[in-house]
């Protein structure tokens, strides 16, 4: 705990089992301060898992995810509730995107900083000044994040029928509303095609820089890993196989054999 | 003592009567993915058919309630074909409104086919016998007797023979039960039509005792959905067990506290229990995947 | 600017409709006193309108959090019970009895909502329509305070302490709250606590991962559903002055969740058209048809069958034919226009 300096996330020896099949075993890595780092592994690895554990989804049978909070406090994660998790400093994003059909793309952004909304239900009911202040200030807030995205545009029009790369994007607005310190990232890439893929690249630096905050995601496309990420993580059957730079994981013999091995077929 | 066997074979029957009920709620549960709010007001509406029947032509009462459980089963396959088949991509909570819709078509149907008076549905069988003290008529003895028969005919059937492995197999994934080739819309349709004529039986076994009318199996279906979650909604034994333990502790109550209060005392009972016990007596947790 | 005009205008329009819909709705005692309509009219409508103000409760729960009360008639019922005790027998203001009217019935909606909802979602109706069950029990056994099936009366409210209503003052403040709940209402819905149930309608992993408490929000929409049914059965109290154990049994709790499903979920003016089709069409016209208008049953068959046929072919309510109509007139003025040019 004591040697979290620089570190924001530090996993140790974590483990789920469903139904006695371990789908994390004993794992841990940790995540530095500003660093974008990439979970990696063939279909089924539990990466996935790992997320679902971090922001509490499930609750592992054994394990610390130690995490240094937006008040610089080091907590062990584990047992919080999964609605307190984004208090703490950190958002999801989910690999099927899970943005609302029925509200605007800026509504959907707004629910992002639903922990800021301090007004009372009777406030709300008779739509009071600080209810009225409230909704200003953070609308104003999700429409900034928008139109730096390039989003500003098509604020006020429902997610339902946006383009593919469009709802990604409007999924990561919504997770920068409360200047989270960890950012995760289930597949951000999947699906899109090769230009939407770079300007996810430049976007994510971007926010990095900008924020000052970390980003760990899962990526299968080994060359957006490769090109984005300070360090990687490379897993197979909920077991770490190696940790290291882009460069060093693709020299590694263990992960070629595990997850780039088909090359050789 | 003698009272204690008295409440004892009580509870046999109240407990055979909510068994029966609720396995037909759990049964379709597990085929169409709804609570069948509307199981008791089927069963109410085929009992004034039987009796109906029985009225105007004169047959045995045990051939009424077959005639009654025949036409459950016919109305059960035509509730399946006209609605709940076509429902299949509707929610389940919209599934649950629809039949919550039937209640109200049947509920109104039933004055207009059959009157708004009380009918009287006779014993199966007439006499009683002494046992320890506590009197049993032969009629509770056939109710508790054919229930368990019948319990155990569709526990056997549910276990080893097809339909019953379709309708586990429905139950666990509809998806990849139709893949496998299982015909899950007749196996749907099946459970429908044999939750109607059990629940039906329940009902005609509870009608001597009260009569036939159009709140007869109120009572019955709300102690039948509890049951249901005491029982964990997924487990068809649990459901029954959880029946007969709540037939056990009614007759308790209204011996020892009160008969007025009976039912609310063992509502509110049966609420706490689940606020201690959420997944009920014997019922799992179930992870859900994100 | 211009953006702003836009959202003033998006904003504000719902509030303008509001009001007008009121002051149609107040025209009706005159039309009443100068002969145009039926004296009777006003009761069917005054209870329409009762019944909009509790359906409107139970879509915020239906509607947003997809969970279903049976006990909506039997926590009407408590609000009518409750405030004919304490204006009646204990002869205290209106306005205090409202207040405890509503507050006592929450209480006992969150509690079952407590033991209900922290597991499965259906668990709710079950819970409710056994809970619906015992109040019916106290309803009838209670006799003490409610005179068992004999009923309960209650006058015409006096508000602050001297203001006596007459019939016709009582549809006024009836209209007057339905009016306050459907503002209220959709102000809820487009504030953060609507977006957050919206979220947790569409997607319960987001929104718990938004830091939406879900058990503690279905709480609250259940909280307020059971406040609305309460307010409801005040009011019904007040108007009609008399209650009785038989008028607060399922059916009831059916109609309602008929309205909503009929008129148009998660949509105000969908309630209320709703509450006058289910509410309205039987009382003022099925009952007028030679046949079907002496049959008992007509009115509930008619709502089972127009409940099942409107989730199977049109799920988001009768509200939406307008929109339809709109669109296909659209699309046959445009082929008009292809065939012209």
């Amino acid at each position: 705990m004591d040697n979290m300096n620089n570190k924001v996330l530090k996993i140790e020896n974590l483990s789920i089992a469903f139904g006695g099949l371990k789908a994390v075993d004993d794992l841990s890595f940790d995540i530095n301060e500003g660093e974008i780092f990439g979970l990696i592994g063939p279909n089924g690895a539990g990466k996935t898992t790992v997320f679902n554990c971090i922001t509490q989804f499930y609750k592992p049978d054994e394990g610390k995810i130690y995490f240094k909070n937006n008040k610089g406090e080091v907590e062990d994660l584990v047992g919080v509730k999964t609605h307190e998790i984004i208090g703490k400093g950190l958002v999801r994003t989910f690999q099927n995107i899970e943005l609302i059909r029925e509200l605007t793309v800026v509504e959907n952004v707004m629910v992002g900083a639903h922990i800021d909304f301090k007004a009372s239900l009777f406030n709300q009911f008779f739509r009071l000044k600080k209810t009225r202040e409230e909704e200003a200030k953070i609308r104003k807030r999700a429409e900034d994040i928008l139109d730096h995205m390039g989003l500003l545009a098509i604020k006020d029009m429902l997610t339902a029928g946006q383009p593919y790369g469009v709802l990604k994007k409007i999924e990561l607005a919504r997770a920068l509303m409360l200047n989270p310190k960890l950012i995760i990232l289930d597949e951000p890439a999947a699906g899109l095609n090769d230009t939407e893929t770079l300007s996810l690249v430049n976007l994510i630096r971007e926010i990095r820089d900008e924020r000052n905050c970390s980003i760990l995601l899962i990526e299968h496309d080994m060359k957006f890993v490769n090109g984005l990420c300070d360090r990687i993580c490379a897993i197979n059957f909920g077991k770490l196989l190696a940790i290291g730079t882009p460069q060093e994981i693709q020299k590694n013999q263990e992960v070629q054999i595990a997850y780039l091995g088909k090359e050789d077929d | 003592m003698d009272i204690f066997v008295q409440i004892l074979l009580n509870s046999l029957e109240t407990g055979g009567i909510y068994a029966l009920a609720a396995l037909g709620i759990i049964l379709i549960f597990r085929t169409s993915v709804t609570t069948n709010f509307a199981q008791g007001t089927i069963s109410m509406f085929s009992a004034f058919f039987a009796t109906i029947v029985l009225m105007i032509t004169g047959i045995s009462s045990i051939l009424a309630a077959v005639v009654g459980m025949i036409f459950a089963l016919i109305l059960g396959i035509l509730v399946d074909f006209f609605v709940i088949s076509r429902a299949q991509k509707v929610n389940p909570v919209s599934k649950q409104i629809i039949t919550l819709g039937l209640i109200m078509i049947f509920l109104g149907l039933a004055p207009m086919l059959f009157g708004t008076d009380p009918l009287q549905f006779p014993r199966f069988i007439y006499g009683s016998h002494s046992f320890f003290g506590a009197t049993i008529s032969y009629n509770a003895i056939f109710n508790i007797i054919v229930g368990l028969i019948l319990m155990g005919i569709l526990f056997f059937a549910l276990q080893k023979t097809k339909w019953g492995l379709s309708v586990r197999a429905t139950a666990s994934n509809d998806i990849v039960a139709r893949m496998m080739g299982i015909p899950t819309a007749s196996v749907t349709r099946a459970s429908w039509a044999i939750a109607a004529s059990l629940g039906t039986l329940a009902a005609l076994m509870l009608a001597p005792t009260n009569s036939v009318n159009l709140s007869m199996m109120d009572t019955v279906q709300v102690t039948a959905l509890l049951a249901c979650i005491l029982g964990g909604f997924t487990s068809f034994y649990g459901a029954v067990i959880a029946a007969y333990l709540i037939g056990f502790a009614s007759n308790l109550i209204s011996f020892y506290i009160s008969s007025i209060w009976s039912d609310s005392i063992l509502y509110l009972l049966i609420l706490i229990i689940i606020l201690i016990k959420p997944t009920g007596l014997f019922g799992k947790k179930v992870v859900k995947k994100v | 600017m211009n953006n702003k005009l836009t959202n003033f205008y998006k904003l504000h329009k719902p509030y303008t409709q509001f009001l007008l819909f009121g002051i149609i709705l107040s025209f009706l005692p005159l039309l009443v006193s100068l002969g145009i309509v039926k004296y009777s009219l006003l009761t069917t409508v005054a209870s329409i309108l009762i019944y909009s103000i509790v359906a409107l409760g139970l879509n915020l729960l239906l509607g947003y959090s997809g969970l279903i009360s049976l006990g909506t008639a039997g926590f009407m019922g408590m609000g009518t019970y409750l405030t004919a005790f304490i204006t009646a027998d204990l002869g205290l203001p209106f306005e205090l009895a409202l207040i405890i009217s509503v507050a006592v019935p929450m209480l006992i909606g969150v509690l079952t909502g407590l033991v209900s909802l922290r597991i499965e979602g259906y668990y709710l109706a079950i819970a409710t329509l056994a809970i619906s069950e015992i109040l019916r029990k106290v309803f009838i056994e209670f006799d003490f305070i409610t005179n068992g099936f004999s009923g309960k009366q209650a006058q015409y409210p006096k508000l602050l302490g001297f203001l006596q209503l007459d019939r016709n003052g009582t549809y006024i403040l009836i209209v007057f709250f339905l009016i306050l709940v459907m503002v209220m209402m959709h102000n809820l819905v487009n504030s953060h606590t609507g977006r957050a149930l919206s979220t947790m309608r569409g997607s319960e992993a987001a929104a718990s991962a938004m830091g939406v408490n879900i058990y503690r929000h279905r709480l609250l929409s259940f909280a307020i559903a059971v406040a609305f049914s309460a307010l409801g059965g005040v009011l019904y109290m007040h108007f009609v002055r008399y209650t009785y154990p038989n008028a607060w049994i399922l059916m009831l709790s059916l109609n309602i969740l008929a309205v909503i499903v009929i008129g148009g979920i998660r949509s105000i003016s969908g309630t209320v058209l709703g509450a006058f089709i289910v509410f309205g069409v039987p009382d003022l016209i099925l009952k007028r048809l030679p046949v079907i208008g002496s049959i008992d049953g007509a009115a509930y068959i008619f709502n089972g069958v127009l409940i099942i046929l409107v989730i199977l072919f049109y799920p988001n309510g009768l509200i939406n034919i307008r929109y339809d109509i709109q669109r296909n007139l659209r699309k046959l003025f445009k082929k008009g226009e292809e065939i012209n040019g």
